[in-house]
């Protein structure tokens, strides 16, 4: 294990486009992060300018709600995709240079190729996890009036639900990368996939006329945005009723990790059986 | 000597092209074997199907007596096709990588990399290089941790004569060390000049093997022609060293297992009634020879 994951670190070390990427997806994360408050208010003012009742500036960042908020945001598509890339990009890399036929002459498995990937994608997520949740802490502190441990503590379970929608959808990411070899088309189909093609098959189930069970909710990468869902803004809860989600559920967490250990068992099998 | 890699049936099929059938091989300890055989003769596929790059469609192998595994992947340093490493990686750091994938350390790393004349480079980034130093690179990663065995799969593809030459030599000197060598090879020159031992392989079919000085021996030919033509056939296939003939318009052309000089050709016809009206030398290019004993096992 330290092995593989010595030998992943040093493909990534030097390699500039990965921490351009990375480094702009924290950029953006952190950015969108800060200035999230500021453009929800602003959509409030406009919604006031056109309507009689005043709508009042909400917060999002106090505890214990600033967990669920922050994850929310942090875990739209728009975002997600950013490490989802990095991993297509890796994995494609290693089919473009045939670095991949390499390790296997040079005495690596198909089983310690697949595994070597996941560790990367581990790493991503356990790290991006922490900075978000030391980021969380901070916007917390500052915004929240009369600390206390349980407000802070309380709903952090959040954060666990962030963990496994980044670890899912690199997952899916990963699936696309080997399935696909090359890294135009990777990053193509997958974007496709995330954007249009999921959000159709989405509505289209959605619609009463065909299913009223609920079924479009079970689709992979919606249930990897479910894990987390719509924040308890007040607004949003006046004007919608919406139900709020109080905690991160395990039934939630599951269903990502169902399909991300069916893509990889799938990937598996691709790998020992394709020629390389 | 021990048994270092043995083939056995194996068969490799795209859709309807056979690129390997029923192929089996024996490479023993401290041979410099040589696979030789025109482009598509199925060279590359079957040093693929060893070194588990593909499945074979049938067949098996085994690695010093053992069911392949990543573990006897380690021990052979393999040079295919083209130089695979990460190209914005510096050689240095590529050959960390092979170590880290073959559980060696690093301090090889600097041996090899003076060995193949890399070592100026060597934090230059892989990308940089010209051809002929990713290919070096490339022989230098297979050295890595003096391997039991070394795989080539025509190494000196593309390099000019100054980098075929350095290669030649640095294979000779692995040989040398009782490193076992699998070199696959169109050129027979080449495998005449490194190897101990040879299968020739035609459209993924083995021909023939064995020591390279037997497989290989090259007999010149004779062009003749007499006056009495049906005797002259049953005297030339009755000469002791008589190997095969291509009857042609009037002149016969005729092969010899050992070298024959035309007089005593000449003399031979004539003590035995008949009188040559042509007699030529034919010397043959490698190449020549190569494809004749392409032709001959059609």
């Amino acid at each position: 294990m330290i092995r593989l994951f010595k030998i992943e670190f040093k493909k990534i070390l030097t390699y500039k486009i990965f921490w351009t990427l990375t480094g702009l997806y924290f950029v953006f994360l952190s950015l969108g992060l800060m200035m999230a408050e500021f453009m929800i208010n602003h959509m409030v003012d406009d919604i006031n300018s056109h309507t009689p009742i005043p709508l009042p500036h909400i917060t999002i960042y106090f505890f214990p709600r600033v967990w669920q908020n922050i994850t929310f945001f942090a875990t739209i598509r728009y975002v997600l995709i950013f490490p989802a890339i990095v991993i297509i990009i890796l994995i494609t890399n290693e089919f473009t240079f045939k670095t991949i036929r390499q390790n296997v002459i040079n005495g690596m498995s198909k089983a310690e190729i697949l595994v070597s990937k996941l560790l990367i994608i581990l790493l991503i997520s356990v790290v991006t996890t922490i900075l978000l949740s030391i980021g969380t802490l901070i916007l917390g502190i500052s915004n929240t009036s009369g600390l206390t441990l349980s407000g802070i503590v309380e709903k952090s379970t959040f954060v666990i639900g962030f963990f496994v929608s980044i670890l899912t959808f690199q997952v899916f990411a990963l699936f696309f990368g080997f399935l696909l070899r090359n890294t135009g088309l990777a990053i193509a189909v997958f974007t496709m996939y995330v954007f249009i093609i999921e959000p159709i098959i989405y509505y289209f189930l959605k619609s009463p006329l065909v299913f009223k069970n609920g079924i479009s909710t079970y689709l992979p990468v919606n249930s990897v945005l479910r894990v987390t869902e719509y924040p308890a803004i007040q607004v949003l809860k006046t004007v919608m009723g919406l139900n709020l989600q109080d905690s991160v559920s395990l039934a939630a967490c599951s269903l990502p990790l169902f399909y991300s250990a069916i893509m990889v068992g799938i990937v598996y099998l691709v790998l020992v059986k394709r020629d390389l | 000597m021990e048994t270092v890699l043995s083939i056995d049936n194996i068969s490799k099929q795209y859709g309807k092209i056979h690129a390997v059938k029923d192929l089996s091989l024996e490479i023993r300890q401290g041979q410099v074997f040589g696979i030789l055989g025109p482009n598509g003769s199925g060279k590359t596929t079957t040093l693929s199907v060893i070194l588990e790059l593909i499945r074979a469609n049938s067949g098996s192998f085994r690695w010093f007596g053992q069911a392949p595994a990543k573990e006897s992947r380690k021990r052979i340093g393999s040079v295919i096709e083209s130089p695979n490493f990460f190209p914005y990686l510096s050689p240095v750091n590529n050959l960390k990588i092979v170590a880290d994938i073959k559980d060696l350390g690093y301090n090889d790393i600097e041996r090899v990399l003076h060995l193949t004349g890399l070592y100026e480079r060597r934090n230059s980034r892989f990308k940089t290089f010209s051809f002929g130093m990713k290919q070096r690179l490339a022989v230098a990663s297979a050295l890595l941790g003096n391997p039991d065995v070394m795989i080539l799969d025509e190494p000196t593809n593309g390099l000019d004569p100054q980098g075929i030459a350095h290669i030649r030599e640095l294979i000779l000197l692995v040989a040398a060390q009782g490193i076992t060598i699998i070199m696959a090879s169109h050129l027979l020159d080449e495998v005449q000049k490194i190897c101990t031992h040879v299968a020739v392989l035609s459209k993924g079919t083995k021909l023939f093997d064995g020591k390279v000085s037997e497989v290989l021996a090259i007999s010149d030919s004779f062009e003749l022609a007499g006056n009495h033509q049906e005797l002259l056939i049953r005297m030339l296939k009755s000469h002791p060293a008589f190997q095969s003939m291509i009857p042609g318009t009037g002149k016969i052309q005729v092969y010899f297992n050992k070298e024959i000089n035309p007089e005593e050709l000449n003399q031979y016809f004539f003590q035995h009634g008949v009188i040559l009206t042509h007699l030529s030398e034919r010397k043959r290019s490698l190449e020549q020879h190569f494809l004749e004993l392409l032709d001959n096992h059609k």
